[in-house]
C-alpha cells in the first residue's frame, strides 16, 4: 500500500472540525477514501461534502441579512 | 459626527505562513523557492489592485523578506504615489533565506525571541527599512506586541505611532483548534484600538506616564460572541476565515456573515461617542493558488474581493472613512482621552439565538457582562494591577502572554459545574423559605445609556419564581469612568406578597490565571474588614468566615499583583470562602434580607496590589 497524500483540494477531517479543530486530511488514493490522522473518521469525497453541510446545523442566521444590533 | 474607520492592510510576505507547510506537503522545505516567491507577490498584488479598484487606501507593511525583493519595494513606493498608501514596517514575515542565515533560527514570531534578539532583530529589519526607503517607518506590528519591545521601539525609533499588538481572543481556543502546534496564546487584550501601557500591552495607559507612545490596534475585528465561545480564527473582518469555518453558502459562494460583523462593528459608535472602528489585515497565505482547504481559489479571491467592494461601497455612501494606520493614530489621539472606554453591547449574529454580551474596557479592567446569564459578569481582567508579564526565551512565559483573568466561564466553569465545586462568575442568588435561584438562569436583554462619566446597562426586569411568591427585579450596572469599579444595582420592583423578605446574595467566585488549568492558589488572602478583621489565608482547607455589616470582602492575590473587593451600599454580612483542591476558587460576598420596593448596591473593586 502506497503512501497517502494531499487531495485535489485539502479537505478538513469533518468530525474534529465539529470539536472545534481543523485537522487536514490525507487521502488513500488505493481506498478511494480521505483519512483523518487524528480521529477515526473516513469517507469518501462525496461524503466529505455532505457532512461539511450537516456541520452548518449551529449557523442557524448563517442566511440572514442583520440590519438591527440592539433590542431597544 | 460619527466615523466608522477601516484600516486595510496589506504585507507581501515573500513566504506566506500556510504556503510553505500546508499547500507544500510532500515537498523537501526549500525557502527560496521561485515559484512561491512569484506566487507570493502575484498575492500581492492582487490584494492591492482589489483595494484599490474600490477606492481604498492600503496599509503597506512590508516584511522582512519583501525588503530583499526589488519589486515589492517598487511595488509599495509606486503605490504610496499613486494611491496615498502607507509604506510601513510588519514584524511578521520574517522568515527567508537571508533571515535564517543570519539568525539560526525558525522562530519567526517577534514576541517569543529573547530580548536581546527582539533588540538586535528590531535594528537589523529597521536599518534596512531605512536603507531601502530613506525614512523609519510610523506603523509597525505583529500578531503581539509585547510591553518591553514596543518601549525599545519607541526609544530607539521614536517615529513609530501606530503597531498591530494584539488579536483578540487569540489563546488556548486557537492553540486547541491548530491541534496544539499554534503558539499564540493572547487572551485578555482588547478588541478595539487603545493606547497600551509601558508596564502591560494589553493594559491600556491610564494617564501620560504610562503611555507606551503608540496607538495599538487589533489584528482583525473580530466576533466578541462568536470568537470567545470558539475558534477565533472563523469569526472575523477576515473573509477567508469566514471560509474557514464554513459560513458559506456552498452553492451560491454567499457570506452574509461577513457583511452582518462589519455591520456590527459599525453600530459601536452608539457606544463609543459616535466612533466605530474596523480592520482587515489579510496575509498571502490565504490567497494562495492551489485553493485553502475546501475553499478553491476562485473562492479565496472572491470572498477578498467581496470584502474589499463592501468597504468601498460604504466609503462611497460616506458611511465610512479609510485612513492608513498612522492617519488613525493621529485620529484616536484626538478623539480619544486615555479613560475613555470602550464598550460594545453585541448580539449574536451567527447561531440564531438572541444572546448578548455587553464587553467594556479601560485601564483598569476588562468586563464581559452575559444577558443570557441575567447580567453576570462571566470575564474579568485586572488591568488595575498593570501586571508585568515579560515574554520570550528567556523569560518565565515564553509563549503565554494572555493578560490573566480572575473570571472566565469558559475555562473556569461559570455557573454550571458537573457533580461538585464551583466556577468562576459574579452573579447573585435569592432565597426564600429554603428555595434559591442565581441569576445566572434569568435570560434578559440590556440597554446602554450614559450619564455623565458613567456607562449604564439597564437590564429588562426579570421575574423569580418561588413556591408561593414571585419576585420582579431589575438589574443596572454602572461603569464609571475611571473609578477602577463596577457597581451593580438589585432593584425589587414588585413581590407578590409586598409583606414577604427574600434574601440576597451577591457573590463572586473566583481564581486566576491564563489557561483552562488551575493555579497554585496558596498565598492568596482572603478578609472580610470592618469593626473587626477576618483573614483565611488560603490553604485548600474550606473555610468560610463572616461580619455582620463588613466595610469590604477582599482577597489579594500575589501572583498576578491584583486585590479584588466587594463593597456594599447598606448594611449586609459580609463573607469570604476559601476552595478546597476539587474547586480551587475563592467567594466573596454580600448576605442581606430585602423586602419589596428595596434597592440595594455592591461593587467590586481592582486595585493594584504590591
Amino acid at each position: 500500500m502506497a503512501q497517502s497524500g494531499k487531495g485535489k483540494l485539502n479537505y478538513r477531517c469533518p468530525s474534529c472540525f465539529m470539536r472545534d479543530l481543523d485537522i487536514d486530511m490525507f487521502y488513500d488514493k488505493d481506498k478511494k477514501e480521505y483519512h483523518c490522522i487524528r480521529c477515526q473518521y473516513t469517507g469518501s469525497e462525496e461524503d466529505v461534502l455532505e457532512k461539511n453541510e450537516m456541520i452548518r446545523f449551529r449557523y442557524r442566521a448563517m442566511y440572514k441579512r442583520f440590519d438591527k444590533f440592539d433590542f431597544d | 459626527m460619527d466615523k466608522f474607520v477601516v484600516n486595510i492592510i496589506h504585507r507581501p510576505e515573500m513566504v506566506p505562513e500556510y504556503s510553505a507547510t500546508v499547500t507544500g506537503q510532500g515537498k523537501e522545505e526549500d525557502i527560496g523557492d521561485k515559484a512561491l516567491l512569484t506566487e507570493s507577490l502575484d498575492i500581492f498584488k492582487t490584494q492591492q489592485r482589489l483595494a484599490h479598484e474600490n477606492g481604498l487606501k492600503v496599509t503597506i507593511q512590508m516584511t522582512y523578506a519583501s525588503l530583499f525583493n526589488a519589486e515589492a519595494v517598487e511595488i509599495a513606493k509606486h503605490d504610496h504615489e499613486e494611491y496615498g498608501d502607507e509604506i510601513a514596517l510588519s514584524l511578521l514575515g520574517l522568515p527567508c533565506e537571508e533571515f535564517r542565515e543570519k539568525y539560526k533560527t525558525k522562530d519567526f514570531c517577534i514576541w517569543m525571541f529573547s530580548l536581546e534578539d527582539k533588540k538586535t532583530i528590531v535594528n537589523d529589519v529597521f536599518e534596512k527599512f531605512h536603507d531601502i526607503f530613506g525614512f523609519y517607518p510610523e506603523s509597525t506590528g505583529s500578531y503581539y506586541m509585547d510591553a518591553d519591545l514596543t518601549n525599545y521601539i519607541k526609544e530607539k525609533y521614536p517615529s513609530v505611532k501606530c503597531a498591530v499588538a494584539t488579536c483578540w481572543e487569540e489563546g488556548p481556543k486557537a492553540y486547541h483548534t491548530c491541534n496544539n502546534s499554534w503558539y499564540t496564546l493572547f487572551d485578555g487584550g482588547p478588541w478595539a484600538p487603545w493606547i497600551p501601557s509601558k508596564q502591560n500591552t494589553h493594559a491600556p495607559a491610564a494617564n501620560e506616564a504610562e503611555d507606551s507612545g503608540i496607538v495599538a490596534i487589533p489584528h482583525l475585528s473580530r466576533d466578541l460572541i462568536a470568537c470567545y465561545d470558539g475558534n477565533g480564527s472563523n469569526f472575523g473582518t477576515h473573509p477567508q476565515n469566514v471560509l474557514r469555518g464554513m459560513i458559506y453558502d456552498t452553492k451560491t459562494w454567499e457570506y452574509p456573515y461577513l457583511y452582518n460583523l462589519i455591520d456590527q462593528y459599525r453600530s459601536l459608535e452608539k457606544y463609543n461617542n459616535g466612533y466605530a472602528y474596523n480592520m482587515m489585515f489579510v496575509g498571502p497565505g490565504w490567497m494562495n493558488k492551489m485553493g485553502r482547504w475546501e475553499a478553491p481559489y476562485e473562492l479565496l479571491e472572491k470572498s477578498y474581493s467581496d470584502g474589499c467592494k463592501y468597504y468601498g461601497q460604504l466609503k462611497k455612501e460616506g458611511k465610512l472613512v479609510d485612513m492608513t494606520m498612522s492617519e488613525f493614530a493621529d485620529y484616536y489621539r484626538q478623539k480619544k482621552s486615555y479613560t475613555e472606554p470602550e464598550c460594545a453591547l453585541w448580539r449574536d449574529i451567527l447561531y440564531g439565538s438572541d444572546k448578548q454580551l455587553f464587553w467594556y474596557c479601560d485601564p483598569y479592567m476588562r468586563a464581559c457582562v452575559n444577558m443570557d446569564q441575567g447580567g453576570a459578569i462571566v470575564d474579568l481582567r485586572p488591568y488595575a494591577a498593570k501586571l508585568e508579564w515579560p515574554v520570550g526565551i528567556g523569560t518565565k512565559h515564553v509563549q503565554d502572554a494572555s493578560y490573566p483573568f480572575l473570571i472566565q466561564e469558559k475555562y473556569r466553569a461559570g455557573y454550571f459545574t458537573h457533580y461538585a465545586g464551583e466556577g468562576t462568575v459574579r452573579s447573585a442568588k435569592l432565597s426564600y423559605n429554603g428555595e434559591e435561584v442565581d441569576l445566572c438562569l434569568c435570560r434578559t436583554k440590556a440597554h446602554f445609556s450614559q450619564e455623565g462619566k458613567t456607562r449604564i446597562l439597564t437590564l429588562d426586569p426579570v421575574t423569580i419564581e418561588f413556591r408561593g411568591l414571585s419576585v420582579t427585579l431589575q438589574t443596572k450596572e454602572y461603569f464609571e469612568e475611571g473609578s477602577s469599579s463596577i457597581k451593580i444595582e438589585r432593584n425589587i420592583l414588585e413581590m407578590s406578597d409586598p409583606n414577604a423578605e427574600v434574601y440576597l446574595n451577591e457573590y463572586m467566585v473566583a481564581c486566576y490565571g491564563t489557561t483552562e488549568y488551575p493555579e497554585d492558589m496558596t498565598g492568596i488572602t482572603l478578609k472580610c474588614e470592618g469593626s473587626e478583621e477576618k483573614t483565611i489565608s488560603y490553604e485548600y482547607k474550606c473555610r468560610e468566615e463572616s461580619l455582620e455589616g463588613a466595610d469590604a470582602v477582599s482577597a489579594v492575590i500575589p501572583a498576578i499583583e491584583t486585590k479584588v473587593s466587594l463593597t456594599a451600599s447598606a448594611p449586609a454580612e459580609g463573607y469570604i470562602k476559601e476552595g478546597y483542591a476539587f474547586s480551587p476558587m475563592f467567594t466573596l460576598g454580600y448576605k442581606k434580607r430585602i423586602s419589596d420596593k428595596e434597592v440595594f448596591a455592591t461593587w467590586l473593586n481592582l486595585e493594584k496590589a504590591n
